[in-house]
């Protein structure tokens, strides 16, 4: 048989957010007339879809749809410090300080309804555009209450910030808390290794990653599909070439990364452990969807041809160059044994 | 040469235009046309973000000439929304959250357009096929697979047009819910702009002098040719630098440009702008700099070494950073280990390939302040770090974040920025720089290569008693990230196990190589690969289950971490029976069970592929296929 299939497995863990360093963010929030609300942040989406993901949070928090959230970011000069776009941190940092603002702003304008209809602050209620109090008939849209709000004065905003509670580590013996959340993971792959040629497929990977709460759950397994094959490039045959400090590969011709034809199915399952320290619950996907996956096909093709390859990537070279040593390796036996 | 004359139908609208003779059709259609929905992601016809219909055939426009155009009927990304109602192609890109960063989608969206054009009943191998001209280094794909398919089954009347439409959240609980991307619109259509797709009035454009040499000092640069050249209207060298110079995510080592000695190959050294890109370009051989070659070194062991070739004064070992991580004692795990593995693991040099290649415009506004739009993973950090190098007050420095066409770490470091807000203060006019992928490649950072020596200790029930890891890192010519490389790295290196006695060390080291910096999974995905395949051969020896060996030493609610760190709640076993379910996972020592499994093939695994068999298949169509 010239192609062999074989299965391998691997785990991970990650910290999310800055490491062994305090992590901020910073973010603004106002309900906006027509019931449609302002968030403003420092920086955010990088193709993640973080954008949605704010919108989604401040919605659910201030009472209005994602689709009337209009984010202001990005901007020095304009929007406060969310510091920067990596470490897996925005869901979790910028997240959660949305999350809060959005939660002072509609304090702001919860005051003004409950003073208004003579109930208890805790009884009104907003969502998807609209404010109640709840147990009574008392109920008018958003746009409304912001009216209202306007009308005795009240602009209802919010400003917040989240930070973490770490240190930096030991020069000695490392120790510290380089992270508040931590993520954890693990991947299974199936590959299919041609024999004759020494080419790797990978036609299966089962993923399973804790984010601690899916905001976007479709948005999560995109993390985990473009992570996983990300590492199948870097796994199977990326590789930055450089001759005395001469890129040897210095475009997409020579630099290879994997198309369409190169990709496994990916099943994605989404654990949900939530982090007990944020408003929210959240974590992040971005970064550790990404590590199990080298493992797991490099075991997997052990499992199919017995070679086992601790340096990347594994190219059809090396595997064929695996399997015949092995192939002479029994055959010396073999003669031996005679 | 004259000007070409140029009369096509684009997008249904004729036009008539006359164009410069050497422009590509990419760049009729970008710069003269203003059609930036199209763009430019290698300029050699290997990514496909170039892809538009000359006369009804999808090509990629950057090996077109522009003549080329002259007669003919053309489409691009904006022409596909007719009346500004997305094609339903584009509607189920935006259903599927088949779009991340976006700088492929157009691209992508003309190819799948052409997909079902030519088939339009392609099953997902063949779209898969059809695809594959194009890259997408954000989505893995499958989402696109997904619209695709979502696109042709609603075209084909299978699917109702309203799988196109939002999912409804209850009671306002929009956490959880599959909104889809609120920027995937702007994303399909073509209509968002990248830096490199954003124009001011009275802007110049800026190219770069580079470094051919991995490690050199400068004796002299003369700019005097070039600054005299027609149309020249600004040259900078690392003279111009008013503050204090030097960049870096951690350490600021890394002049705006290369000051006194070059460090890699493809180093910028100057820096020309001009309102013709061409005379830009041109200008740079007319800079005369004069080298004196150093000694190199391109090893990350031969840079340890005494005698080495020294790259940064203040580093005379070349070590960036060593992370040591110390629980226990290992020499008497060891002692206490029933079984001993030791092995070598390495990894490449990983370049992160965001098809958006760096581009970015500065300007200094009315105010005097120095403003840089530029694709950047870290506006805060630059902001500080400019204010220093151009010595003026943090408020007087601007960074705008533009959409980022893919980032994965590679857009954290200020390499173009500094020369972007020295050439605008220079000549007071907006000045855009676009870098060509070769650019991209050989001079921004890419995944540290590593060298990893690994000694574990188990007891004969799976147990790991001990672990020994160091690692050597290839950091490069500039400390860029390498140091907090080295630390995530550190930490996450014996993985998620409970572990009584740890030795790690993690070096980050100078060379005179292309330099290393953030790359999504940071170090973790070196140090991790390492331990993950060191379990699978301990696993073996000892007869022992892959999932069983992990499970035997995961860390549980309460652990403390490596760094002793106590966890409250760690998902690990959880995880683990996940994924063992999810795979039906048949239990087994990895011994090379191969083909005697009964787990292989089933769901969840796509068809192995012989390349061409599907669209020659395809070429027959199926009548039964017609719904
Ligand atoms: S194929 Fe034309 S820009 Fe890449
Ligand atoms: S979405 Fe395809 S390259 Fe970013």
């Amino acid at each position: 048989m010239a192609k062999k299939r074989g299965r391998g497995v691997a785990a991970c863990w990650y910290g999310i957010a800055r490491t062994a360093t305090v992590d901020r963010a910073g973010a603004w929030a106002e309900i906006d007339d027509g019931g449609t609300a302002k968030i403003v942040t420092g920086v955010t989406e990088i193709g993640e879809g973080i954008l949605t993901v704010l919108a989604q949070i401040a919605a659910q928090e201030l009472g209005v749809r994602p689709q009337d959230v209009t984010i202001g970011d990005n901007d020095t000069a304009r929007s406060p410090e969310a510091a920067h776009a990596g470490a897996t941190r925005q869901t979790y940092m910028i997240g959660n300080a949305v999350a809060l603002a959005s939660r002072q702003a509609r304090a702001a304008l919860v005051d003004v309804l409950a003073k208004h209809w003579s109930v208890d602050n805790q009884s009104i209620k907003t969502a998807a555009g609209e404010a109640w109090a709840e147990g009574t008939n008392h109920k008018m849209p958003m746009s409304d209450a912001v009216h209202l709000a306007k009308a005795r004065g009240v602009v209802p905003v919010g400003s917040a910030s989240f930070g973490t509670d770490t240190t930096g580590l030991d020069p000695v013996d490392g120790s510290g808390r380089p992270w508040q959340a931590y993520v954890f993971g693990c991947q299974v792959a199936e590959v299919e290794v041609d024999t004759l040629t020494g080419e790797v497929q990978v036609l299966g990977i089962w993923a399973v990653h804790d984010v601690g709460r899916a905001v976007n759950p479709r948005g999560v397994e995109g993390q985990i599909e473009g992570g996983i094959v990300q590492a199948l490039g870097q796994g199977l045959m990326e590789d930055y070439r450089t001759v005395n400090g001469h890129a040897t590969t210095p475009n997409l011709a020579k630099y290879i990364l994997p198309t369409s034809l190169d990709v496994p199915h990916v099943t994605s399952v989404i654990l949900e452990d939530p982090d007990p320290l944020g408003p929210l619950g959240v974590k992040g996907i971005g970064e550790p969807a990404m590590i199990p996956t080298i493992p797991a096909v490099m075991n997997a093709i052990y499992d199919a041809v017995g070679v086992r390859i601790t340096s990347l990537p594994a190219t059809p070279e090396k595997v064929l160059e695996g399997i015949i040593a092995r192939t002479a390796k029994r055959n010396i036996n073999r003669v031996a044994a005679e | 040469m004259p000007d070409l004359r140029i009369e096509a139908t684009i997008n249904g609208r004729k036009i008539a235009r006359n164009a410069k003779p050497h422009l590509r059709l990419l760049d009729f259609l970008r710069d003269d046309l203003g059609h930036t929905g199209t763009k430019e992601g290698c300029g050699a016809g290997e990514c496909g973000t170039c892809s538009v219909f000359v006369d009804g055939v999808l090509l990629k426009s950057c090996l077109v000439p522009a003549a080329k155009a002259q007669g003919t009927r053309i489409e691009t990304v904006e022409g596909l929304a007719k009346a500004g109602e997305l094609s339903v192609l584009q509607q189920a890109f935006h259903k599927a959250g088949a779009s991340q960063c976006g700088y492929c989608i157009p691209g992508m969206v003309m190819a799948a357009t052409a997909a079902l054009r030519a088939n339009p009943f392609a099953d997902r191998e063949e779209i898969k096929e059809r695809l594959g001209g194009n890259i997408c280094r954000c989505t893995g794909y499958q989402k696109i697979f997904d619209a695709v398919e979502l696109a042709r089954d609603v075209q084909n009347g299978r699917r109702p047009a309203s799988a196109l439409a939002e999912e409804d959240a209850a009671d306002g609980a929009f956490i959880g819910v599959n909104v889809r991307r609120l920027d995937a619109p702007s994303k399909v259509s073509g209509a968002l702009k990248y830096a490199g797709d954003m124009v001011m009035p009275h802007m110049l454009h800026m190219a770069v002098l580079r470094s051919p040499h991995a490690h050199a000092r400068i004796v002299s640069i003369d700019t005097s040719e070039a600054e005299a050249m027609d149309g020249v209207e600004g040259v900078i060298t690392a003279a111009d630098v008013p503050g204090v110079d030097g960049f870096g995510v951690f350490v600021h080592d890394q002049p705006i440009m290369a000051r006194g000695k070059v460090r890699y190959v493809g180093e910028q050294v100057a820096a020309v702008a001009s309102e013709d890109p061409l005379i830009a370009r041109r200008a740079l051989s007319k800079i005369k700099v004069v080298y004196e070659p150093l000694p190199a070194v391109f090893d990350a062991h031969e840079a340890m070494k005494a005698g080495a070739a020294v790259l940064h004064d203040y580093a005379p070992d070349n070590i960036v950073k060593h992370i040591p991580i110390r629980v226990g004692d290992v020499a008497k795990g060891f002692a206490e280990s029933d079984l001993i593995v030791e092995e070598t693991y390495s990894t490449q040099q990983v370049e992160h390939a965001y098809l958006e290649p760096e581009a970015g415009l500065a300007y200094v506004d009315a105010d005097g302040v120095v403003t840089i739009l530029s694709p950047s993973q870290n506006i805060t950090h630059h902001r500080h770090m400019l204010s220093r190098i151009i010595a003026q007050p943090i408020n007087k420095v601007r960074f705008i974040m533009s959409p980022v066409g893919g980032g994965f770490g590679g857009k954290e470091d200020m390499v173009y920025q500094g020369m972007l807000a020295l050439m605008a203060m220079k000549t007071r006019r907006p000045v855009r720089v676009v870098f060509t992928r070769e650019e991209s490649i050989i001079t921004t950072a890419k995944r540290h290569p590593s060298h990893t020596t690994y000694k574990m200790g188990l007891t004969r029930d799976g147990r790991i008693k001990a672990v020994e890891i160091k690692m050597i890192s290839d950091g490069g010519a500039y400390g860029m990230s390498t140091e907090g490389v080295m630390r995530k790295a550190a930490i996450l290196a014996a993985g998620p196990y409970a572990i009584p006695n740890v030795k790690v060390d993690t070096y980050g080291i100078y060379t005179n190589n292309t330099p290393s910096g953030a790359f999504r999974s940071f170090g973790a995905l070196q140090t991790q690969f390492a331990t993950e395949t060191h379990l699978d051969i301990c696993a073996e020896k000892l007869g022992l289950d892959p999932f069983e060996i992990r499970r035997v030493n995961a860390m549980r609610d309460g652990a403390s971490t490596h760094t002793k760190q106590a966890l409250k709640s760690v998902s690990l076993t959880r995880a683990l029976d996940a994924a063992e379910k999810a795979a039906r996972w048949e239990p087994g020592v990895p011994n090379m069970r191969g083909a005697t499994r009964g787990d292989l093939n089933g769901e969840g695994t796509r068809p192995s592929c012989t390349l061409g068999a599907r669209l020659a298949a395809a070429a027959s169509p199926k009548t039964s296929e017609v719904a």
